[in-house]
């Protein structure tokens, strides 16, 4: 298991402010598993800093990509 | 001599109570009689067929700017709508001294949309403090007002620009403390707070700065008013959400005030989320403490155009990779037969048709006005093009400003939201009226609650839906004379088509300062409001009167 969160999905969802963002998933060291909705520009980041064409590539990668887009 | 009889309608008074046909008796702006009533009147309406309710009550808006140009909050008022609630999110327009207007007309850009020349050319600056504000608007209401005072302002009042640096220190916290008593003795219903906005570059605002200390002493404030705190968690994480409810409890215990937070919303993507808020909130009022959770009746839209990359074509790689260019780049690329081509193949043999086929183009752009309101298959098949291509070459052919609107895609599922909103803790609001002005319309939500919840799922009685919009507003923000037909309340009071009550069609308008844009929706199925005894829109028409007040 890793010792950090990791993305174990996204998908694209409708935003309070009529943008599209991303929701991930995060699964945790414990196990636990939760949802973060991150906004249009933090979303394409997060794309961006992972080198993802395509949401399902996030799959995998370290929550620390979330931040570092932010 | 009345001075005016609602005469013969159905009057679904506020309380939940059924309705039952009677008249309602105006008198020097209070209603003075409900029943049945003989008498003479210096004006009768008539609304024999119509349900007769007291005016509705929007908690969440943003009209703080609006209102200094247009007394009706247009188009709120044809709702039904009779007070709203500015303020929210932690900003207002007071207090506000004048070297820090830029700064805060920044924040507000951000939020509400609203074009530069309202705050140039549509009021002059009168005021810095919350008095002065209120003097300002109240020269010509014709809707109820009841403010909230933000955060972010007082922080801003008292720090200056360390307002947006740093906490405060237990001085600057007893003078943040003196400025929202001053703001609630000039009429302000409560204290707006948020742990989410940001400015105009992207900076949290004052308040995000604020330990839990400073909002702990501003509570004891509220609580020797027995006033509002309104707060925007951090709603894009649950386990987040569910940790400021709790701290919204103890500060409710703590100091005997009540709480709101927005907004909430459904999505089948988190299908858990609002039963999660929702138990956390039933556990805490078991406790004795007031959070109300407040949700819109709408769904959402998402809106965008190639403007800018979106992450509506977050499933198709080169769409991503060619949006994300700078503007002349990805201009050249969509320009470009080959790459076209290979675009248009990403999105499937359907040419697109399943994927955008459905998306609507709006107006107020780029767009040609005979096309809005069309949809993306329609189009494409008068231009004898595939849907993905004739998206592209709409889009080149307006400059890339073409908005396209994919609708429903939040919030969306009648079925699972109506039992939300009928949930007895469910507080019915945060519209947002008079923000988001240039992406989509915050009008309309009350006449959707009917139309959606009331006559298509009877998720809600009428008089459950009249008595979330009134009497149990009322009560949840403290509006002591407002909320209910009964004799002694403010004589604020709609008339509608219970078969009719509705939204319209969201449509581009240009009628800000500086013939800025903004989306709106007319409403369907309301005959006649009247604010304080005075009528206020009656026959598709505003009045001339000038009722409005602001309301504690």
């Amino acid at each position: 298991m890793s010792a950090e969160a990791i993305i174990i999905g996204a998908q694209i969802v409708a935003g309070h402010d009529g943008s599209a963002e991303l929701l991930v998933n995060l699964r945790h060291p414990n196990g636990a598993e939760s949802p973060v909705v991150l906004d249009e520009a933090t979303g394409l980041k997060l794309m961006k800093t992972c080198g993802a064409a395509h949401v399902d590539e996030l799959t995998g990668q370290s929550w620390r990509r979330i931040v570092e887009g932010l | 001599m009345y001075d005016v009889i609602v005469r013969g309608g159905l009057v679904v008074d506020g309380s939940g109570a059924p309705g039952y046909l009677g008249d309602v008796a105006v008198q020097d702006g209070k209603i003075v009689a409900v029943g049945q009533i003989t008498g003479d009147a210096l004006r009768f309406v008539e609304a024999e067929g119509r349900i007769v309710a007291p005016g509705f009550i929007d908690p969440h808006t943003h009209f703080d700017v609006q209102l200094l140009w247009d007394g009706a909050a247009k188009p709120a008022l044809e709702h039904g709508i009779t007070c709203v609630v500015p303020g929210n999110c932690s900003l207002s327009l007071a207090p506000l001294r004048a070297a820090d207007r830029q700064q805060v007309i920044g924040m507000f850009q951000q939020i509400e949309e609203m074009p530069p020349a309202a705050f140039t050319e549509a009021f002059e600056w009168t005021w810095e403090d919350f008095a002065g504000y209120r003097a300002a608007i109240e020269k010509s209401l014709s809707i109820n007002v009841a403010p909230l005072v933000g955060h972010s302002v007082i922080r801003l009042w008292v720090m200056g620009p360390h307002a947006q640096e740093r906490a405060a220190d237990a001085g600057e916290i007893s003078a943040m403390q003196d400025m929202l008593r001053e703001c609630l003795d000039a009429g302000a219903v409560g204290l707006s707070t948020s742990f989410v906005d940001v400015d105009e570059n992207g900076r949290p605002v004052p308040s995000r700065f604020a330990q839990f200390e400073e909002l702990d002493a501003l509570s004891a404030v509220l609580g020797e008013y027995g006033r509002m705190l309104q707060i925007v968690p951090e709603f894009y994480a649950i386990d987040i959400t569910i940790a400021r409810i709790d701290q919204l409890a103890e500060l409710s215990l703590k100091h005997n005030i009540p709480t709101t937070f927005s907004p909430v919303f459904d999505s089948t993507a988190t299908p858990d989320n609002v039963a999660r808020t929702v138990a956390r909130v039933e556990e805490q009022f078991s406790r004795g403490a007031r959070v109300w959770p407040q949700m819109q009746t709408r769904p959402i839209d998402i809106s965008f155009s190639l403007l800018r990359p979106s992450l509506f074509f977050a499933r198709l790689p080169r769409w991503v990779r060619i949006l994300r260019q700078p503007l002349e780049q990805r201009i050249a690329a969509l320009r470009d037969p080959e790459t076209v081509a290979k675009m248009v193949a990403d999105t499937g043999p359907d040419g697109g048709e399943r994927m955008m086929g459905r998306l609507v183009v709006r107006g107020g752009d780029g767009a040609p006005v005979e096309l809005t309101g069309r949809t993306l298959s329609d189009i494409a098949k008068d231009r004898g093009e595939v849907t993905a291509l004739a998206l592209i070459n709409l889009s080149l052919e307006h400059g890339l400003d073409v908005a396209l609107l994919s609708a429903n895609a939040g919030h969306e599922v009648t079925d699972r939201i109506g039992p939300m909103l009928a949930h007895p803790l469910v507080h019915i609001g945060a519209s947002d009226g008079g923000a988001h002005l240039a992406s989509f319309s915050t009008y309309g939500d009350t006449g959707y609650l009917f139309s959606e919840f009331v006559r298509k799922s009877g998720a809600l009685s009428l008089e459950q839906a009249v008595a979330k919009l009134t009497a149990e507003t009322a009560d949840i923000w403290g509006l002591k004379d407002r909320g209910r037909l009964e004799a002694g309340k403010a004589a604020d009071i709609v008339i509608f088509d219970a078969a009719t009550i509705g939204r319209g069609e969201e449509r581009p308008a240009f009628d800000m300062p500086g013939n800025g844009m903004r989306y709106v929706r007319a409403a369907t199925g309301i005959d006649t409001v009247l604010v304080n005894g005075q009528v206020a829109y009656a026959g598709g028409q505003y009045s001339e009167a000038r009722a409005g007040v602001v309301c504690v």
